[in-house]
């Protein structure tokens, strides 16, 4: 896979982290917090809901515990994507701790899809990390400086993010070998979205999915 | 603000959210991930990215104007023109600008 091919696997992630990033720069200037500190909380944080997640806590002047708390309770559903990356980071070289330490929701969802062969993955696997870091750091960075003077209208640009999903979401279904899997999710996902309060439907909602997929592995692998 | 609290949480939420991405690595750096682990490992992903999905529209306000036609017309557009044409960027791209299209002019 050449740099073009892989630049282009990554333009829906571009479309989402650009803009949201630049949202989440515009807020931190709006804490009147020097611009600077988006670049740093995008380099070493780098998780889009738990940096918005850290703005509101600063914003209410939590202390350092409860931040420490409630940035690990809502990135812990990472801890899932890894979980599925294991055998697959598994011959890596050492650059594989900047794949773990970047592997975002969206990161994830394109390194699960993408097709490269296995002795260029490495390789593939840190470009597209590389590339959307970028992508989240150029838009927090532009947002922070300068989110208030741009003219163009991109409002629902982020919407590229949940298409994103539904695009992989067919392209994971078609592969995957169990389909029970795809409807137990779906399921699920519209609970979660209409039951658990908003700030913990991902982790209650993967929680429940890792579930059902253990306690009803046979019937899972039964049927198709 | 001062800026040591903001150097402090920025360092706390960096090293607590490496911690939640390396756990599942240093769980199974040793041993062999089990069969029900390389089952999850098989399986988890399409469940994840299905939840994602729902996870992305969880801030819709179902019940006020416009009812959350836009994402639902979203949503539609791209599973339409993925299962026809099956070209991700095509379809994330006219699906996104179907989306914006709509909040900024018709809804």
């Amino acid at each position: 896979m050449n740099f073009l091919a892989i630049f282009k696997l990554t333009i829906p992630v571009m479309m989402g982290y650009v803009p949201l990033g630049m949202a989440f720069g515009l807020l931190l200037s709006k804490l009147l917090i020097p611009w600077y500190y988006a670049f740093f909380m995008s380099a070493f944080i780098y998780a889009g809901s738990g940096q918005f997640l850290l703005l509101t806590l600063f914003a209410s002047q939590a202390t350092i515990l409860e931040i420490g708390i409630a940035t690990f309770l809502l990135n812990l559903r990472h801890t899932f994507y890894g979980l599925s990356m294991i055998s697959t980071f598994k011959n890596f070289s050492w650059k594989k701790h900047y794949l773990i330490f970047s592997l975002t929701d969206e990161t994830f969802a394109l390194l699960k899809t993408s097709e490269v062969p296995e002795k260029n993955r490495e390789k593939a696997y840190l470009l597209i990390s590389v590339l959307n870091q970028c992508y989240w750091i150029l838009g927090s960075v532009v947002g922070a400086l300068l989110g208030n003077i741009l003219p163009f209208n991109y409002e629902g640009i982020e919407f590229s993010l949940t298409a994103l999903f539904v695009v992989l979401s067919i392209e994971l279904y078609k592969k995957n070998r169990l389909h029970k899997p795809f409807f137990v999710a779906l399921i699920i996902g519209l609970f979660g979205m209409v039951l658990f309060p908003p700030q913990k439907m991902l982790i209650l909602s993967l929680c429940a999915a890792a579930f059902v997929l253990i306690v009803f592995k046979r019937s899972m692998e039964n049927g198709k | 603000m001062e800026n040591s609290y903001i150097i402090g949480s920025i360092a706390v939420a960096a090293i607590l959210t490496y911690v939640t991405r390396i756990i599942p690595f240093l769980l199974f750096r040793t041993r062999e991930p089990s069969p029900l682990i390389k089952y999850i490992e098989l399986n988890m992903p399409l469940m994840i990215m299905v939840i994602l999905v729902f996870y992305a529209l969880k801030d819709v306000k179902w019940d006020v104007y416009p009812y959350g036609l836009a994402e639902i017309i979203g949503v539609c557009v791209a599973i339409a023109l993925h299962v026809k044409f099956k070209n991700a960027l095509l379809s994330i791209f006219i699906a996104t600008l179907t989306y914006m299209f709509l909040i900024q002019k018709v809804l």
